[in-house]
């Protein structure tokens, strides 16, 4: 019987390699993407196709500036990048900066409706009565030098509201020139010269961002370089996250296996529990590849960690050769029940991380299970079989520090403990603070921070995060609104709220609006000036042509605005790109009241949704305890919850205090790092609740699977991924305090069946 | 604006490559007639007035007659006033055009020919100098070609524009000095960052 379930067991495990053998021989699927972590679900749709849509558009844009006092080298730099990506089909669409066909575009789609175009301040002098303004200006340009007066424009455009019209043009790229096709900027003794474009591919693709990184090789000597782009803050968080994993992985592996040899002196108990972890990450790996088809670099993160807690179960069997258990057989005897009950317990604490919305945590919710369940099932199975070792003393040294950790809570230490982990935990959660900021929780490359200040201070322009949404039943109600909003946001920009925007309607005119220029020009301006400007130039002038009005897709089709295509979602929805936001708050009332008008800070919206899943976190930590709760009394009967589920409660209730004392924060990470901290900390209480005599053997084996907790977990506190850092210093202190307290499950008496 | 810059480049260089090198803080002084001939327009426009040309600081272009209109240009940008109001401000961050064709000013200010002929064709034949340039699309969009008559100074120059403008400048009285700018000049070239 034993021996046909070792042998189906191997069939499992041995399909298992072969699915993820073949699957790493093709590339392993990984993705990397940090905010897959977190909840697809949004309030909107709207709203999300518009963020989707700004993604898509914004989050591919690229934009490399070399920069050198040598142009030519700055230039050869960039022309050396631009041909490597083009041609290795990387980058695609041309420049953001507009080259002179498409102005000439963009002018030959805007001349025709001059009659009703008018510079936002020029509107603002006719409407204040201040015309003759505009005919001192049409002659100091005309007479002065210079001036963009131009023979066949002013019998067109007397009073060259046109050349002003254009000139006040929300462009982006202000202080960019284009030189064969290289956008080029002259700033402080450096020439720049710019590759830009936009990608090919995805940017959180790990595939992509090798060939892309294989691709973009290192600037040449004497040459500075800027980048700005999703791709290399992605490419810096997998580099970390990636390199992250594999070290932590590295140092708990090897500090298990010394723990193992010290303890043991033995490398048979090693090498099974090396066995017992590398059967449950395949497991694990070929369950995630054949249910989601991808592997997270997240889920692998916690994979890593995995590695420690799957050794649980090996370390409490074989601290049993130290007992009076005579073979293989007995030992398992032994520890069967509390392996079982702990592997359930763990198993429901794990599953209740499922239950949360983020997609990333259901990857390591299956991970977890399954790699735990396997590492359960080979112990089960295969020990037994393959375990030869004899019986052995445990050393004078081991007994007596367990016999110690007994009295402890047998005596006044456990006053003690409780009046010490009450003031600690009162003051604790007097200084309590919470951060639900998703920026926080992510790892920013500080030198791309600083090179995105520096692209942008020389482009003139980088759409910030947030944005508003305009809707209308079509474009012409859009642009309406669009006009609406701006008479709110030009005070709010001159107030400091935010420093300058980008709307549809900043370049084309609600039809209404130059319906009611052209009657203000013909009204204010040419019936009163045109006489008096016509005499002074000794000609005779006309007023400008009515021509057919100015429409979005006559601007949109030139090309020459690369960010309008990005504001147009679709007919009557809009985006209002903003720049510099400095008050958030304030920014987020400008619109209220405007019908059509929504702003939309996904960043804010994610840290609602952390908001919302921290709090729902804590209910979850509720919930599992209610969960395990059945199975304790169903083994302790009702009397034994308490002494059996308290000691990991109290665990999980204290910590929060004790970081807080420390200055961190509650966060949700800290949250789920409690949810794994319960499991763990129910596993301890229910071995040790197993052995109601607490047998030094079995303190031997709880301590052995709280170090290896630590190593694995807390490892994590030293993460640069904050969420994974609150996550590693939760766990850091909520399992070594469960591991204290377990002994107090031994009060449990176990029911008689 | 643009032909007004390359103008003023061009009038600086001519006028050191013909004499001394016009070094940080000396100033021309002159008096200027100006015809502009404008497509369409039976009528040239014509003005006169006197500029002042402050090396290392900027240019200043006052129109006298028919309208009093001052024009100041300097690393900054451009600013014009018309009856002492101003009426036009162009920043040089806003438009990059004014600052790399500033760069290339002050250039020909310390007499480096190099930064024009990296834009334009140079012909010499005696007092007569011929600018064409290189790049249809770049500076060649807003000049045609330029001549200048130069003796000490600039006396000279004739700006023709590829639409078939054209602007016709002559200088008279110019002095050559290392005094400061006068209150007024230097108030009125400050007008972009007061």
């Amino acid at each position: 019987m034993r021996r046909i379930a070792a042998a189906l067991w191997l069939a499992v495990v041995l399909a298992a390699c072969l699915h993820v053998g073949l699957t790493v021989r093709r590339g392993l699927p990984l993705e990397s993407d940090l905010m897959a972590l977190l909840p697809t679900e949004k309030l909107d749709p709207g709203v999300r196709q518009a963020e989707e849509a700004i993604n898509v558009q914004l989050s591919r844009r690229l934009i490399v500036l070399f920069g050198s006092t040598d142009a030519t080298a700055a230039r050869s730099a960039a022309e050396d990048l631009n041909y490597r990506l083009r041609e290795s089909g990387l980058l695609t669409s041309a420049s953001d900066i507009p080259d002179a066909d498409a102005i000439k575009r963009l002018g030959a789609a805007y001349f025709p409706a001059r009659a009703g175009l008018l510079a936002e301040e020029d509107r603002h002098r006719l409407m204040d009565g201040q015309g003759e303004e505009l005919l001192e200006r049409a002659l100091g340009q005309i007479f002065g030098f210079g001036g963009i007066a131009d023979g066949r424009l002013l019998a067109r455009d007397p009073f060259l509201l046109f050349p002003a019209f254009l000139t006040a043009l929300p462009m982006p790229s202000g202080r960019a020139h284009l030189e064969d096709g290289h956008p080029v900027i002259e700033d402080q003794g450096l020439t720049w010269v710019g590759v830009t474009g936009v990608l090919a591919g995805d940017a959180t693709s790990l595939s992509f961002q090798k060939h892309f990184a294989e691709m973009f090789g290192a600037p040449p000597p004497g040459v500075k370089i800027l980048r700005l782009g999703a791709i290399f803050y992605a490419s810096a968080g997998t580099g970390s996250a990636l390199k992250l994993s594999s070290a932590i992985g590295g140092v708990s592996l090897l500090a298990t296996a010394l723990l193992l040899l010290i303890v043991f002196r033995s490398v048979r108990p090693l090498l099974l529990g090396l066995l017992s972890v590398a059967v449950g990450l395949i497991a694990a790996l070929s369950a995630c590849l054949l249910v989601f088809g991808t592997l997270h670099v997240a889920a692998q993160l916690f994979g890593a960690s995995l590695i420690g807690i799957a050794a649980d179960y090996s370390l409490l069997y074989f601290a049993q050769i130290f007992s009076p258990a005579r073979d293989a057989n007995q030992r398992l005897r032994q520890v069967l029940a509390g392996i079982s009950l702990g592997m359930g317990t763990t198993v429901i604490g794990y599953l209740t991380l499922a239950l949360s919305p983020f997609p990333g945590l259901h990857q390591v919710a299956l991970f977890s299970a399954v790699g735990l369940l396997a590492a359960y099932a080979t112990v089960v199975v295969w020990f037994p079989l393959l375990d030869r070792l004899p019986a052995k003393p445990l050393t004078p040294a081991l007994n007596r520090a367990a016999v110690r950790v007994e009295a402890f809570w047998a005596g006044r230490g456990r006053t003690v403990a409780a009046l010490v982990g009450l003031v600690l935990g009162v003051a604790g959660y007097a200084l309590l603070s919470i951060d639900d900021d998703v920026r926080h929780q992510q790892a920013l490359d500080p030198a791309l921070s600083a090179q995105q200040i520096d692209v942008q201070r020389l482009l003139g322009w980088a759409p910030s995060n947030q944005f508003f949404l305009v809707e209308g039943a079509d474009d012409e109600e859009a642009l309406q609104r669009e006009e609406a909003l701006a008479e709110r946001l030009r005070p709010a920009a001159e107030a400091g709220i935010l420093a300058s925007w980008m709307a549809p309607a900043g370049f084309v005119p609600s039809e209404a609006r130059q319906e009611a220029d052209r009657a203000l020009i013909e009204e204010r301006l040419v019936r009163p000036y045109l006489p008096d400007l016509s005499a002074k130039l000794g000609m005779p002038l006309s007023a400008p042509d009515t021509g057919p009005p100015l429409t979005l897709q006559a601007v949109r089709d030139s090309g020459a605005i690369a960010l309008l295509p990005a504001m147009l979602i679709s007919p009557g929805r809009h985006i209002v790109l903003l720049q510099d936001v400095h008050d958030l708050t304030a920014l987020a009332k400008v619109a209220d009241g405007l019908p059509g008008v929504r702003f939309v800070d996904p960043t804010g919206e994610i840290s609602a949704v952390l908001t919302a899943y921290r709090q729902r976190s804590v209910l979850l930590l509720a919930a599992s305890v209610l969960l395990m709760a059945p199975l304790v009394a169903w083994r302790y009967g009702l009397r034994g919850i308490l002494p059996v589920l308290g000691p990991p409660a109290l665990a999980i209730i204290l910590t929060p205090a004790l970081l807080a004392l420390i200055g961190l924060p509650f966060t949700f990470f800290t949250a789920l790092g409690l949810v794994l901290a319960l499991s763990i900390g129910v596993d301890y209480a229910v071995f040790c609740a197993e052995d109601g005599r607490l047998a030094p053997v079995t303190m031997l084996g709880v301590t052995l699977a709280m170090a290896s907790a630590v190593l694995s977990f807390g490892l994590l506190a030293v993460s640069e991924i904050e969420g994974m850092r609150t996550f590693g210093a939760a766990m850091l202190v909520a399992v070594p305090l469960a591991w204290a307290m377990a002994p107090l499950a031994a009060w449990a008496k176990k029911r008689k069946r | 604006m643009k032909r007004a810059l390359l103008a003023l480049a061009l009038l600086a260089a001519a006028g050191q490559a013909e004499a001394q090198t016009l070094a940080d803080g000396q100033i021309i002084r002159g008096h200027f007639t100006q015809e502009r001939h404008l497509q369409g327009f039976a009528n040239a426009i014509k003005s006169d007035g006197h500029f002042v040309l402050a090396a290392g600081h900027g240019l200043l272009w006052v129109t006298e007659q028919p309208f009093a209109v001052t024009t100041a240009i300097t690393a900054e940008g451009l600013t014009q006033s018309v009856g002492g109001k101003q009426t036009a401000k162009f920043d040089a961050q806003r438009l990059p055009v004014l600052s790399r064709i500033y760069a290339m000013m002050s250039g020909a200010l310390a007499g480096n020919w190099d930064t024009l002929k990296a834009d334009f064709s140079v012909q010499r034949e005696g007092a007569h100098i011929v600018l064409t340039p290189l790049r249809a699309e770049t500076t060649g969009a807003a000049v045609g070609k330029i001549s200048l008559v130069v003796s000490h100074f600039v006396d000279e120059v004739e700006i023709e524009r590829p639409n078939g403008d054209s602007d016709h400048i002559v200088f008279s009285s110019q002095t050559l000095s290392a005094g400061p700018l006068s209150a007024e000049e230097s108030s009125a070239l400050g007008q972009l960052h007061p």
